[in-house]
């Protein structure tokens, strides 16, 4: 079992709808994923699943476990940050921490305190007096100090100002992260994880696209600055993607080798960001 | 066990407003009051003299011309006597607070952290849907019963005191055989051992209120009310129709029996008020505590009870189970 998450053929219909279409992927132990597609695409969907919080079709195996029938104990090594800002209103920081160290058996309190005590946070102060930015950090003061063995974060710091996004991600990288934990994490920021991720899965209109390890895809996709002269010559190779950036072609290659490359012009990696615009194309025409 | 015990402190937390303030004001209001009304009759003289009638519930069962008459040994206990089997009644008011706090709370049990969507924090931890729903019963059903029943009592001792302190004003001391009277001490302990016989007819409104709180997109109370005040008419208008034929779906008997069940049974005491126990009252000595719980545990015996109790129950499971499959978008 080395696998944390392994789907076959997984499959989720809202009706007529179909949200998943038939999906396999395989996320081992220890690596940072980053699910990522456009709105609608199915990823906070496959979450749902891999979370036992809707039913679904296919097979879908999560520590060994079934989300289905056994959620329960799946929960002991599972946590979750699903949505910003979703801690109840009443909730005092103090009593938050007592709880969550009342119930969870992996909750280390003294992680979770020290955390707190680095934020602007008040043991007396209730959710409803915080700032939608404190209300994240209480919460990943909670769940940071879960030893969880799979970690899943659907739209962490959706509306946060940059200050609180670059801190979120710092803590979740340097106290939180080892190699006995699993992240998956998904985003429209993808210009701020991609730093941190080590895996990459691209999802669209329910089916994965692009399933690959950082150094895959920093091998596969290569970007061209191409002089107008050799612009013939490039076209050739069947670039996936091009735009003009003053007065040269910036063209994306899938799977051609960069000693071919090198000869039409300057390469480099393209950014997270310009392989998913390049793979989405279309996806809102 | 232990997951049990921080579940309840959560619905403490979030609910102490109504189960624990709304109990306490409504207590502190009419301590004020007596007091008031006492002070002010003590300390203008207004008792010099007067006749003395003590009444339960509206009822006199007791009346004296002059002060004198209470300084005769018999007369004196029995109206101690009286006073301590009966004080907990003067604290009545209190738990028509309770059926109304622990309505709206189950309505909402299942449905606020769906709204603000703070489900899915809840949902993150290793707690199961079914513990969280026991917690949420076990909240309404013993938990609020027993932080209003320590109130009204402390509130019905205090007022029961300040009478005494009216009657001294008459030089008449009541102290010593009230507070020597057993039944000062259990009568609040009567009280706590009806909340089984609560919690069985109390079941199947909490079922209702749980399930509807657990299924409702929104507008919970409109549903909860409003699908048994609809069916209600319907039943009325198909009996009226199928009168004609000379036959009958006995409306009233569903009504009475299903709709009622499944809105007031929050109310402290509903096998009384249904006719279909009889409240024990003996003339003279006003209710006797220990009889009212005998007749409670009685009603025991009837089988609505517990066709109630299980359908209570299945809407509980039903509660459940839609709470662990409701997709929250």
């Amino acid at each position: 079992m080395n696998a944390v998450i392994s789907a076959r053929n997984l499959t989720k219909k809202y009706g007529k709808q179909i949200a998943i279409d038939g999906i396999d992927f395989e996320i081992p132990a220890g690596r940072i994923v980053g699910l990522i597609g456009p709105n609608g695409s199915g990823k906070t969907t496959t979450l749902k699943a891999a979370l036992g919080l809707i039913p679904f079709d296919g097979e879908l195996r999560v520590m060994g476990l079934d989300p289905r029938t056994q959620r329960d104990a799946l929960m002991q090594d599972v946590c979750f940050i699903a949505d910003v800002a979703i801690l109840p209103r009443w909730l005092k920081v103090r009593d938050a921490v007592d709880f969550v160290a009342g119930i969870h058996p992996r909750f280390d309190r003294s992680r979770a305190e020290r955390y707190i005590a680095n934020t602007r946070l008040k043991p007396e102060m209730k959710v409803k007096q915080m700032s939608k930015g404190m209300i994240v950090q209480l919460h990943l003061a909670l769940v940071m100090a879960i030893d969880a063995k799979l970690l899943v974060l659907d739209e962490p710091t959706l509306g946060l100002d940059i200050l609180y996004r670059k801190q979120f991600y710092q803590n979740l990288l340097e106290d939180y992260f080892d190699e006995n934990k699993t992240i998956v994490i998904t985003t429209h920021q993808v210009e701020e994880v991609e730093h941190i991720l080590t895996d990459l899965m691209f999802i669209r209109d329910g089916k994965i696209v692009l399933a690959a390890s950082m150094d895959e895809v920093g091998e596969r996709y290569v970007e061209v600055m191409v002089p107008a002269d050799k612009v013939n010559a490039a076209n050739a190779l069947q670039p996936i993607d091009q735009r003009t950036v003053f007065g040269k072609s910036v063209m994306l290659f899938d799977g051609v080798s960069r000693a071919q490359l090198s000869a039409l012009g300057e390469t480099r990696n393209p950014s997270v960001a310009d392989l998913f615009v390049a793979t989405m194309k279309g996806t809102y025409a | 066990m232990n997951t049990m015990k921080w579940l309840l402190r959560r619905e403490f937390w979030e609910h102490k407003g109504g189960f624990v303030w709304a109990p306490l004001i409504a207590a502190a209001i009419m301590v004020v009051l007596v007091a008031g009304v006492v002070g002010y009759g003590v300390s203008s003289g207004k008792f010099q003299g007067d006749s003395i009638t003590v009444r339960v519930g509206g009822e006199e069962v007791h009346r004296t011309q002059t002060a004198a008459d209470l300084l005769t040994g018999h007369s004196r206990t029995e109206v101690a006597s009286v006073a301590a089997n009966n004080y907990i009644a003067i604290g009545a008011p209190i738990f028509i607070v309770l059926p109304v706090v622990a309505f709206f709370y189950c309505l909402a049990a299942l449905y606020d952290d769906r709204r603000d969507r703070s489900i899915l924090f809840w949902k993150s931890l290793p707690i199961s849907d079914g513990a969280t729903v026991v917690s949420k019963l076990l909240t309404a059903l013993v938990l609020a019963p027993v932080i209003t029943i320590g109130i009204a009592s402390a509130a019905a001792f205090l007022i029961l005191m300040i009478a005494g302190v009216a009657v001294s004003a008459q030089g008449v001391n009541l102290f010593g055989p009230v507070l020597g009277n057993l039944s000062l001490y259990l009568s609040p302990v009567y009280l706590l051992a009806m909340i089984p016989v609560y919690v069985l007819w109390a079941l199947p409104t909490v079922g209702w209120l749980l399930l509807v709180s657990s299924w409702a997109k929104s507008k919970v109370f409109l549903w909860a009310v409003g699908v048994p005040l609809i069916a209600a008419v319907l039943l009325k208008w198909m009996d009226y129709m199928l009168a004609l034929y000379g036959t009958t779906i006995n409306a009233d008997w569903i009504i009475n029996n299903v709709l009622e069940a499944a809105l007031f049974g929050l109310v402290p005491g509903t096998w009384f008020m249904d006719g279909g126990t009889a409240l024990p009252i003996n003339n003279g000595q006003g209710v006797n505590m220990l009889s009212v719980l005998g007749a409670s545990w009685g009603s025991l015996a009837r089988p609505e009870l517990w066709v109630g109790a299980a359908a209570g129950v299945a809407m509980i499971l039903g509660a459940i189970r839609l709470r662990r499959w409701r997709d929250e978008g």
